[in-house]
């Protein structure tokens, strides 16, 4: 079940390295060349610490918006704390009835604790499917 | 070959093309480690009332993004990339990313974007901002 009361709910900060091997694996399944200087959407798929009390996907969902913004380069070598934290929870009325909107953003920081770089990514349940 | 710096308002980017298949949406599971069955598994799409599998939103944006990255070079930076996802995009389907500039100051470029699909349905919208290196 998901509602206004996960809003503000965030993950433990988790350090990550950017790797090499995955960034390549990554390059490769775009079908694009390696470049030392990260893909942007890279960090949409970094290893992601769990937010307590809720987890996702959740089944229906699907991926509304997207939003990534980057202070600075990322690079292969790179080491960053990343945290997750949901944004925002709310219902909407549309065409295929009334849905539920999820806003989660992931941020990552050097280890200095300066941004590099927000991700923040919408998501849309059906609204009435847990109840099933 | 032009400059990004050549570029004014109104200019279209370089358009990128792309025609993901089975193969690639598996290899993007893969390599995101995003094993939703609704990427992955026909019959559990079609269950889920999607008519059966379709492309990771995060693939189709990658390509954007790879539009975007190409035509920059290194001339300059992505500073904010922004989609919204307006239709599903399946395996078969032929998908041509481009971009419009919007805005421009002196070293910086704001862009619109758009996905097509084969069959000139959008499926992706967007706004970029790219920093120019002087």
């Amino acid at each position: 079940m998901i509602g206004k009361e996960l809003i503000g709910k965030e993950s433990e900060s988790v350090v990550i390295k950017i790797r090499s091997e995955e960034v390549h694996r990554f390059t490769e399944a775009l079908g694009i060349p390696f470049s030392h200087l990260v893909p942007p959407t890279y960090v949409g798929i970094l290893s992601q610490a769990s937010i307590p009390g809720f987890e996702a996907p959740l089944p229906g969902m699907i991926h509304g918006e997207q939003k990534i913004t980057y202070l600075r380069p990322l690079y292969v070598g790179d080491c960053l704390t990343s945290k997750r934290r949901i944004k925002d929870v709310y219902e909407r009325k549309g065409k295929l009835g009334s849905v539920t909107i999820m806003v989660i953003e992931t941020s990552g920081y050097d280890l200095a604790g300066e941004l590099i770089f927000t991700s923040s990514s919408t998501l849309i349940a059906p609204a009435k499917v847990e109840s099933e | 070959m032009k400059r990004l710096l050549d570029y004014q308002v109104l200019d279209r980017l370089p358009i990128r093309i792309w025609t993901p298949n089975h193969i690639q949406v598996r290899q993007y599971a893969e390599a995101s480690g995003d094993f939703n069955p609704i990427h992955l598994d026909d019959n559990y799409a079609r269950q889920a009332g999607l008519g059966g599998v379709i492309v990771h939103g995060m693939l189709t944006m990658a390509q954007m993004a790879a539009m975007l990255t190409d035509w920059i070079g290194k001339e300059g930076g992505l500073s904010n990339i922004e989609v919204r996802f307006e239709k599903m995009v399946r395996p078969g389907d032929t998908i041509s990313c481009s971009g419009l500039i919007r805005r421009r100051s002196k070293n910086a470029l704001e862009c619109d974007l758009e996905a097509y699909n084969h069959k000139d349905e959008k499926v992706l919208s967007g706004l970029a901002h790219i920093s120019i290196q002087l």
